[in-house]
C-alpha cells in the first residue's frame, strides 16, 4: 500500500529560524529530494514534518486527513534524523525490534529476522552499534524505520559519514526498498548523485523557503539559486554578492550584468575558443588537471576562478602552471540565477 | 601451487600501527604513574594504619557487639532511605533542569548545589532551629508520627539534605547527554512520550544517575555534622526499636572523644570493610555487564 503526503504551505519557527511557507507534495511510491544549502532549514523541515516542531501555518495532510496536530507516534512516519538515531543500548536486532515491541506485535522476533535477512544484518544480529561500520549502521536504521510500517520514510543526509562502497551499496538497497515496499521517501541530501538515482522530484529550500518542486530536467534547466547550480553540476557559479564590485569593462561586470538576483552559472566553456563570437578575457593557469574524457584547467580572470575544458592530451604540451590563456564564455551559455536581471546590454 | 598469495589493500591484512605514544612518552607515563600514584597512597596509608591499630580479631570482635550492630544497622537503613529520597525526588528534578527552560533555572540550580558547599554543622543547625520543641514544625512531626529530633526520621531528613544534591546533578548531566535524535527518533517510531523516556532516555542516563546515587550513598553515610546537632543520640523509634544508639560517624566519634581509640580503629575497620566491599562489587558488576546500565559500551 503506498501513501499520499501534502505539505500546504508550512511555517513553523525554531529560535530565530522562519521556515516556510512550504509547498510540497509526495506522491504514492515517490521520492522527494531536499536540496538546500547549510543553513537553509532543511533538518527544521524534516522535524516539523514529523512532528517535533509546531506548525504556525498551513498543513499537512497524509491521504487526505489533516495530522498537523498529530503527535510524533501517531503520523506512522520513519524518522532517520542525521546520526540515524540508533539506541547504543539496544543490538542490532534490539534496535529494529523496538518499533515491534512497543507495539506488543505477537510476530516481533519473525519480523525481526525477516527484516535482519532482508538487509544483510543477519550475523550482525547481536553487535551493538559502536561495532557497526557506517554502512551497517545505515541499514539497521533503515530496517528500524520499516518495522513501524511506515507511510513515509524522512531521512535526513542518509550518505552521511560513508565511505564509496558503502554509499554503493546503500544505494542499491534504497533502490530495492523503491522496488519492493513502495513506500514514499523525503530524503535530505548534499548529494547530486544520491538525489538523481533515488529522487523522482526535487525541493530546492533557500532562507526556509521553497520556490518550487521539480523533476531534475528541470532543475537543471532552471536552477533557482548557487546552490541548486553547484547541485545539478554547473562548474562556474557565482553569488551576486561575488559580482558586484566589478570595474567597467571587466569578466565581472560582464557576469554581473548578466546574472539573475541570485547570481550566474555557466558550464566550462571550451578552450581553445572561438574568440570572434564572444570578448576574450585573459587568465593565469591554476590548475591542470588531464583525463581521458578532456582537460579540466582552472584559471583566474578578474579575481574569478573559472574553469574551462579542453579536449583530450593526444599530443602537444598542456599549458603551464601560472602561463596566461585567452578564453571566451559564450553568452548564450549563461545561466542566470534567481529573478531575471534587467536584459544585458551589448549582448 | 596452492599457496596463499598476500592481497595488498585488503583490511586487516597489514600490520598493527606502531605505537608511537609508548616509544616517545615514557617520561610522561612516569610522570602520571608518580602522581597518580601519590595520590592513591594518600588514600591507603591512613587505611592501613587504621587497620594496623586495630588487629583483625578486634574487627571481628566489635561485629558481634550490640551497639556497633545497632550504630550499623541504623547507619544503612538511614542511609538506604536517603537514597530512595534521591531516587524519587532527585532523578525528577535532575530531569526537570536538564529538559525544561524556566525563569529562575540558574537560582533553582545554585539552591541545589548549596548542601554541597554548606558547612554541614550549619545545616544541622537550621534544621535543629526548625524542628526544636515548640515550634510548628515541632507540633507537625508529632502530630504526623514523624518526630525529628533525635530520632531516626532526624537522621534521614539530614542525610537526605546533605546527599540528594549529588543525584540531582548528576542525573541532570546524564540526561542532559542524551542524544535528543536518538529521543526522537524513538517518537517517530511509535513511542509515547513516557515510553520513549523509559526505554530510552532512562536506560541511556541511568549509567550517571546511578554514579550519583552512589555518591549521594557516600556522602550520607559519612555525614557527621549535620547529625551531631539534630541527631546525636537516636532514641527507638518509627523503624528503629533498639537500644539508644547513633550512626557510626557520630558512634566512632564517641569513642574516640571517650580515649576508646581502640574501639574506635575496630569499628571505623569494620565500617570501611563493608564499604570497600560494596564498592567493588557495584564496579565489578560493571565491568562485567552484570548491570543493566553499561550496555552497548562493551558488547561483542
Amino acid at each position: 500500500m503506498s501513501h499520499q503526503w501534502v505539505v500546504e504551505g508550512v511555517e513553523t519557527d525554531l529560535d530565530r529560524f522562519h521556515l516556510g511557507p512550504v509547498d510540497l507534495t509526495v506522491a504514492p511510491g515517490n521520492a522527494v529530494a531536499i536540496l538546500g544549502a547549510s543553513g537553509a532549514g532543511k533538518t527544521t523541515l524534516l522535524r516539523t514534518l514529523a512532528g517535533f516542531l509546531p506548525v504556525r501555518k498551513g498543513r499537512i495532510l497524509r491521504d487526505g486527513v489533516d495530522i498537523t496536530t498529530w503527535l510524533p507516534e501517531e503520523r506512522s512516519l520513519g524518522y532517520v534524523p542525521q546520526g540515524l538515531g540508533l539506541f547504543p543500548h539496544r543490538t542490532a536486532a534490539g534496535n529494529i525490534r523496538y518499533p515491534l515491541e512497543i507495539r506488543d506485535r505477537p510476530d516481533a522476533d519473525g519480523r525481526t529476522r525477516e527484516l535482519l535477512e532482508q538487509f544483510h544484518l543477519g550475523s550482525l544480529a547481536n553487535r551493538y552499534p559502536s561495532r557497526l561500520s557506517g554502512g551497517e549502521q545505515q541499514r539497521v536504521a533503515l530496517a528500524r524505520a520499516l518495522a513501524a510500517d511506515p507511510r513515509l520514510i524522512v531521512w535526513d543526509e542518509p550518505w552521511q559519514g560513508l565511505d564509496v562502497l558503502a554509499r554503493y551499496e546503500l544505494g542499491l538497497v534504497l533502490h530495492e526498498l523503491r522496488e519492493s515496499e513502495r513506500v514514499p521517501m523525503v530524503i535530505v541530501t548534499h548529494d547530486p548523485a544520491l538525489a538523481f538515482s533515488v529522487a523522482d522530484s526535487f525541493v530546492v529550500l533557500r532562507r526556509g523557503e521553497v520556490r518550487e518542486q521539480c523533476d531534475a530536467a528541470t532543475l537543471l534547466r532552471a536552477p533557482a539559486d548557487p546552490f541548486a547550480a553547484r547541485f545539478v553540476g554547473f562548474e562556474n557559479v557565482y553569488d551576486r554578492a561575488v559580482l558586484q564590485p566589478g570595474a567597467a569593462g571587466s569578466l565581472r561586470a560582464w557576469l554581473g550584468a548578466r546574472a539573475g538576483s541570485e547570481g550566474v552559472a555557466f558550464a566550462s566553456p571550451s578552450y581553445p575558443t572561438s574568440l570572434e563570437t564572444a570578448p576574450g578575457w585573459v587568465g593565469k593557469v591554476r590548475s591542470v588537471r588531464p583525463s581521458p574524457s578532456g582537460v579540466t584547467v582552472e584559471v583566474v580572470a578578474d579575481e574569478l576562478m573559472v574553469t574551462l575544458r579542453a579536449p583530450p592530451p593526444r599530443a602537444g604540451p598542456l599549458p603551464g602552471l601560472g602561463a596566461s590563456l585567452r578564453f571566451s564564455i559564450e553568452p548564450g551559455s549563461l545561466q542566470p540565477l534567481g529573478k531575471a536581471a534587467a536584459p544585458p546590454s551589448g549582448s | 601451487m596452492g599457496e596463499s598469495v598476500p592481497v595488498v589493500g585488503t583490511s586487516g591484512a597489514g600490520a598493527p600501527p606502531p605505537r608511537r605514544h609508548w616509544r616517545t612518552g615514557p617520561l610522561w607515563l612516569a610522570l602520571q604513574v608518580v602522581l597518580s600514584g601519590s595520590l592513591l597512597l594518600l588514600f591507603v596509608v591512613p587505611i592501613v594504619a587504621l587497620f594496623a591499630y586495630a588487629p583483625f580479631h578486634d574487627v571481628v570482635s566489635s561485629w558481634n557487639s550490640e551497639d556497633v550492630r545497632a550504630a550499623l544497622w541504623l547507619t544503612f537503613f538511614s542511609s538506604g532511605i536517603a537514597v530512595l529520597a534521591a531516587v524519587v525526588f532527585g532523578i525528577p528534578m535532575g530531569y526537570l533542569l536538564a529538559r525544561r527552560k524556566f525563569p529562575g533555572r540558574a537560582i533553582v540550580e545554585s539552591l541545589v548545589a548549596l548542601p554541597v558547599v554548606v558547612p554541614h554543622l550549619l545545616v544541622g543547625l537550621g534544621l535543629f532551629f526548625l524542628v526544636i520543641p515548640g515550634t510548628p514544625l515541632y507540633r507537625f512531626t508529632q502530630s504526623i508520627g514523624f518526630p525529628v529530633y533525635d530520632t531516626i526520621w532526624g537522621v534521614v531528613l539530614v542525610m537526605v539534605f546533605v546527599s540528594a544534591p549529588y543525584t540531582v546533578l548528576a542525573s541532570e548531566l546524564s540526561f542532559r547527554a542524551v542524544d535528543g535524535r536518538v529521543l526522537e527518533a524513538a517518537r517517530s517510531l511509535g513511542a509515547g512520550a513516557a515510553t520513549a523516556f523509559l526505554t530510552v532516555t532512562l536506560p541511556l542516563a541511568l549509567r550517571g544517575i546511578v554514579a550519583g546515587l552512589l555518591l549521594s550513598w557516600a556522602r550520607a553515610v559519612s555525614e557527621i555534622g549535620g547529625l551531631l546537632v539534630l541527631a546525636y543520640a537516636v532514641y527507638p523509634g518509627g523503624p528503629y526499636d533498639g537500644p539508644v544508639t547513633s550512626t557510626i560517624s557520630v558512634y566512632v566519634y564517641n569513642l574516640f572523644q571517650n580515649g576508646n581509640l581502640h574501639d574506635a580503629a575496630a569499628v571505623s575497620s569494620l565500617f570501611l570493610l563493608i564499604a570497600f566491599a560494596l564498592f567493588l562489587l557495584v564496579r565489578i558488576g560493571e565491568r562485567s555487564g552484570w548491570v543493566p546500565w553499561r550496555r552497548g559500551e562493551l558488547g561483542p
